[in-house]
């Protein structure tokens, strides 16, 4: 979504830059005073220090006055206010900022600050991440992009709906049958279901989603080699032997290089939000009014 | 005293905007050849996916305050949880939502539709931003904006798509030649693409596959003809085409066969037809959009293009109507009373059309195929959510937030008291696709053969072929897929040619979510050709309708046994060689709570004093906990006694009260899985 982005962006650049101007003229920034209730605890004195840095960075820009919504909606309470009055839009959207409406109104308070925190995570194209930074990323956060150990396994079902009162009798019968069995896939042995192969690779989550955790776990425990069972699932009882496992990895960047720079850019957004609050935390000069 | 303000070096970001998204440093992302996966089956394996999905982008998700993006949509998808509106005053998000499993594939489906003209209304400067739309769409983004004034301004915004096709033109605003809104929209489309590579797991794990596409939603009259766009991968046509841009199905799929498929660039694409229900019975037309009727070319575009359709989504499912032509007392299924999406959205009841529904274009497309050759409605299943709050894949009837869409108003505090959606829409269901890996070929390539099934939500699994000599003790076999397969084909197909003079056979094998209700009963439903009739027959093949299973609707606990898996080989009793004819498999879950029932067994209500009028009335007055306004309406089937006396006969002698009783949503339901057919011609 170039455009809107763009808007954003240029939003970000004017206030910023605004606020450069302070640190070249080594000027103190804006001083505000914020009140919380008597009772605040720490962290909501803190929300409310920094909404209010936001709201008031948001007017010394003028958005409070130029932005498009609050622009509808001052001329929307002025119509409520005066339902019979003939002035146009622009008349009645004057005279709402000579009446200071746009400063204790919620939904513009809302509003500016929706646009001040999308300013904050602007991020400019010479912050966009190169392969150099995306493969030190890649590295840094291993374990956001690894991919799950799978278990190459073959897997022998006995159904209950099918065998019924059998089941046990079927089920020792079968691990009888199965320790004389040599490594070749068990086919033709135990029941179908649709989805139930002689040998597959998965991961422990993906069994744990289609059998239940006790047979996920038999399989994790992996254990090679061997045929294990059986274990219960609501469809009935299972034989397993692990034939090998493949340990997590983490694939290359070449490979999932689109993953890692959409996460990369998603990290960036965030801390340039959180480095740039910081900034103007620093620069505001703070005072905090309790009240009753 | 502050210390000096240190920033970095912002204040280039002035001077980068023209540029500020460029892609200049992007990573190869080439690795994808067929067979790349660990976990390759040829004998092919089932995913689940959701191919209707919107985010902010689309303009009718965004008017109700959805402000997830299509990272977001994905995200959920693999797990991960979301914020969802309303918003409190500060506009943070006051609800979570996540999936209980993940996805394996996704393609979200934004309206193609003022895609671009979103930018345009929220560019001070911008041509068309002083103008009348734009100026209501913004005031509508107002978060105290009142409810009937949004739903009236995405009435006549979203409008334009109701108006004839050859009047179908982008809104003023978009300045001459609509060059503004196409240039815009092109900007977030080349965004969705973007999206969806990243979204795409490339390595050989395959955890996750996105697709590019977007949703082409014309309804002229409110007559629903919308269709999902689906491309095979990152080449894609320059723009996506919406109704403005081609205002008839056949345009929008000349475009499609134009710059994608036939221009010789690898590039493929499908479209996925949905709520044929809500068209007024006009989806499965006997003739074209210029009103001539059905050509032989005209048959084979749309067979090519459309392989697929949507059986069962967030406003209701297509199947088959009740009353309509067969007796089967399972179509009662998410009935909508709604016969278009206009009637839908301003939810005034109006007797759905059979002709909407896809036993009437089943059967049309037999007696299409007997004259043309080709058989135009073809179509093999699937099902989705049509979520506009970005939540794929979110199907739950136990935790359902409301998937919105339509103008909704859904972004309010404090929320609106009782349900989070209107009473009879749903959560939707899932695609399941039968294919050899969980990458883009081999999923694209199984909704090309329509080697799918549709279910209204819960995982359950369900394979079947059709053939001529299978034995019967097939499904006591370990090895029934690879026999099956072996001697017959999936469904979606087409029986090979009759071998001598027998009776085809089917094999159902079904089994059950693991983390849902057991399976009652599998069928099959068969429709056939005779003479210039076609009739329907369901046939039960395994397990038990007579189960006795229920639903404690106090506590929304299921009753009764079931069955983990169901098997069944079936031959048809009564086959013609001679009649045209379909076999698709039905497998039902025993009972269990509808969404309604879930939000009513959870909350407080007491229907001693309801009254419907005042509910109405004073409906944005009650508390967020309040349910009884919703719980105690008749129209969520859990007042029998209110409802007992009432004769639906003729509704204009009742009260409005008591006439809910006559559009009633089932308090219980039956959730189920539907195959792709699998179709017998005969010969010559």
């Amino acid at each position: 979504m170039l455009r809107p982005l763009v808007h954003f962006f240029l939003i970000g650049g004017l206030l910023f830059s605004a606020k450069a101007v302070y640190e070249r003229s080594a000027v103190q920034g804006p001083a505000i005073t914020v009140r919380v209730p008597a009772d605040a605890s720490n962290a909501e004195v803190e929300t409310s220090v920094r909404e209010g840095i936001l709201l008031n960075e948001a007017r010394r820009y003028g958005w409070d006055r130029t932005d498009p919504i609050v622009y509808t909606h001052l001329i929307r309470n002025m119509r409520f206010i005066e339902p019979d009055s003939e002035d146009d839009d622009l008349s009645l959207f004057r005279r709402a900022i000579e009446m200071e409406m746009q400063a204790h109104d919620p939904v513009i308070r809302a509003r500016l600050l929706y646009r001040a925190r999308k300013a904050l995570s602007f991020v400019p194209e010479d912050r966009m991440p190169s392969p150099a930074e995306l493969e030190e990323h890649l590295q840094r956060h291993r374990d956001r992009f690894e991919r799950e150990q799978r278990v190459r396994f073959q897997h022998v079902f006995l159904s209950r709906s099918k065998r019924g009162e059998t089941l046990a009798a079927d089920a020792r019968e079968m691990r009888d049958r199965l320790a004389e069995l040599d490594d070749s896939v068990p086919s033709g042995l135990g029941d179908p279901l649709p989805n139930l192969r002689p040998e597959q690779s998965a991961t422990p989550s993906e069994l744990e989603d289609d059998y239940g955790a006790e047979l996920a776990g038999l399989v994790q425990e992996g254990l090679v080699g061997a045929w294990r069972g059986p274990v219960s699932s609501v469809y009935g009882l299972h034989f397993i032997k692990v034939i090998n496992q493949e340990p997590a990895y983490v694939p290359p960047l070449d490979v999932i290089g689109a993953e890692v720079r959409a996460d990369r850019l998603r990290e960036l957004r965030k801390s340039l939000a959180q480095e740039r609050m910081a900034a103007l935390r620093d620069a505001y000069r703070i005072t905090i009014e309790r009240t009753p | 005293m502050p210390r000096p303000l240190v920033l970095p070096p912002l204040l280039v970001a002035l001077g980068l905007t023209a540029v500020a998204c460029s892609e200049s440093e992007a990573v190869s992302d080439t690795v994808d050849e067929f067979g790349r996966c660990a976990d390759f089956d040829p004998l092919r394996q089932v995913f689940w996916g959701d191919t209707h999905v919107h985010t902010e982008i689309s303009f009718d998700a965004n008017m109700q305050g959805t402000r997830t993006t299509q990272d977001d949509a994905y995200a959920f998808a693999r797990g991960e949880p979301i914020a969802l509106q309303p918003y409190d005053e500060d506009g943070t998000p006051t609800r979570m939502a996540a999936i209980d499993r993940p996805l394996d594939f996704v393609m979200l489906s934004d309206h193609a539709e003022f895609i671009g003209t979103l930018d345009v209304c929220n560019q001070s400067g911008s041509p068309g931003y002083d103008s009348q739309q734009c100026v209501d769409y913004r005031a509508a983004q107002q978060f105290d904006a009142m409810p009937e004034f949004v739903r009236d301004v995405f009435v006549r915004i979203n409008g334009l798509l109701n108006l004839p096709p050859e009047d179908a033109a982008y809104p003023a605003l978009c300045g001459p030649n609509s060059a503004f809104c196409v240039d815009a929209g092109a900007d977030v489309w080349r965004g969705i693409v973007d999206a969806a590579q990243s979204a795409y797991d490339r390595s050989d794990s395959c955890t996750f596959t996105a697709f590019p596409g977007y949703e082409w939603s014309g309804n002229s009259d409110g007559r629903n003809l919308h269709r999902n766009v689906m491309f095979k991968d990152d080449n894609v046509t320059d723009l996506p085409y919406g109704y403005f841009d081609a205002p008839y199905p056949e345009e929008l799929w000349a475009r499609l066969v134009g710059e994608c498929i036939d221009a010789d660039s690898g590039c493929d694409v499908l479209t996925i037809p949905h709520n044929s229900n809500l068209s007024d019975g006009i989806y499965f037309n006997e003739r074209m959009s210029d009103g001539d009727p059905l050509t032989a070319e005209y048959v084979e575009l749309r067979n090519a293009i459309e392989p697929v359709i949507e059986i069962y989504q967030h406003k209701g499912a297509s199947e088959c109507l009740p009353g309509a032509a067969t007796a089967d007392e399972l179509c009662g299924f998410e009935i909508l009373p709604f016969s278009n999406l206009a009637t839908t959205n301003l939810e005034r009841i109006t007797p759905p059309d059979p002709k909407g529904f896809l036993r009437y274009a089943y059967g049309e497309g037999m007696r299409f195929e007997s004259s043309l050759g080709t058989n135009p409605f073809q179509y093999g299943i699937t099902a989705a959510t049509d979520t506009h709050i970005s939540a794929s894949g979110f199907v739950a009837e136990n935790d359902f937030k409301g998937h919105g869409g339509a103008g909704q108003p859904n972004r309010f505090l404090p929320p609106p008291p009782g349900f989070p959606d209107v009473e009879y829409l749903s959560p939707g269901g899932l695609t399941a696709v039968w294919a050899e890996e969980n990458a883009r070929d081999a999923i694209f390539s199984a909704l090309r053969r329509k080697e799918t099934f549709g279910t209204s939500g819960p995982r359950m699994t369900v394979r079947m072929f059709g053939g001529w000599d299978y034995p019967s003790d097939l499904c006591n076999s370990a090895e029934l897929v690879a026999q099956a397969d072996a001697a017959g084909v999936p469904m979606g197909s087409t029986l090979d040619p009759q071998p001598a003079s027998s009776a085809p056979i089917f094999v159902v094998s079904a089994m059950q979510d693991s983390t849902s209700a057991p399976l009652q009963r599998a069928q099959i439903v068969k429709g056939w050709l005779d003479g210039d009739d076609y009739q329907v027959r369901v046939f039960e093949i395994a397990g038990d309708p007579n189960n006795g299973a229920s639903v404690d609707l106090d506590t929304c606990a299921r009753e009764g046994e079931g069955f983990p898996d169901l098997c069944g080989v079936w031959q048809d009793p009564d086959f013609d060689p001679a009649q045209r004819a379909y076999y698709y498999a039905r497998v039902l879950e025993n009972p269990s709570c509808r969404w309604t029932t879930w939000q009513c067994s959870t909350a407080q209500y007491e229907c001693s004093d309801w009254d419907y009028a005042a509910c109405v009335a004073r409906k944005d007055e009650l508390l967020p906990s309040d349910f009884s306004c919703d719980c105690c309406d008749p129209a969520t089937g859990l007042r029998p006694a209110f409802c007992a006396e009432v004769d639906c006969r003729d509704p204009g002698l009742l009260l409005e009260a008591e006439e809910r009783c006559c559009h009633q949503v089932e308090p219980t339901i039956q959730e189920r899985a539907w195959t792709s057919p699998i179709w017998y011609q005969p010969p010559g």
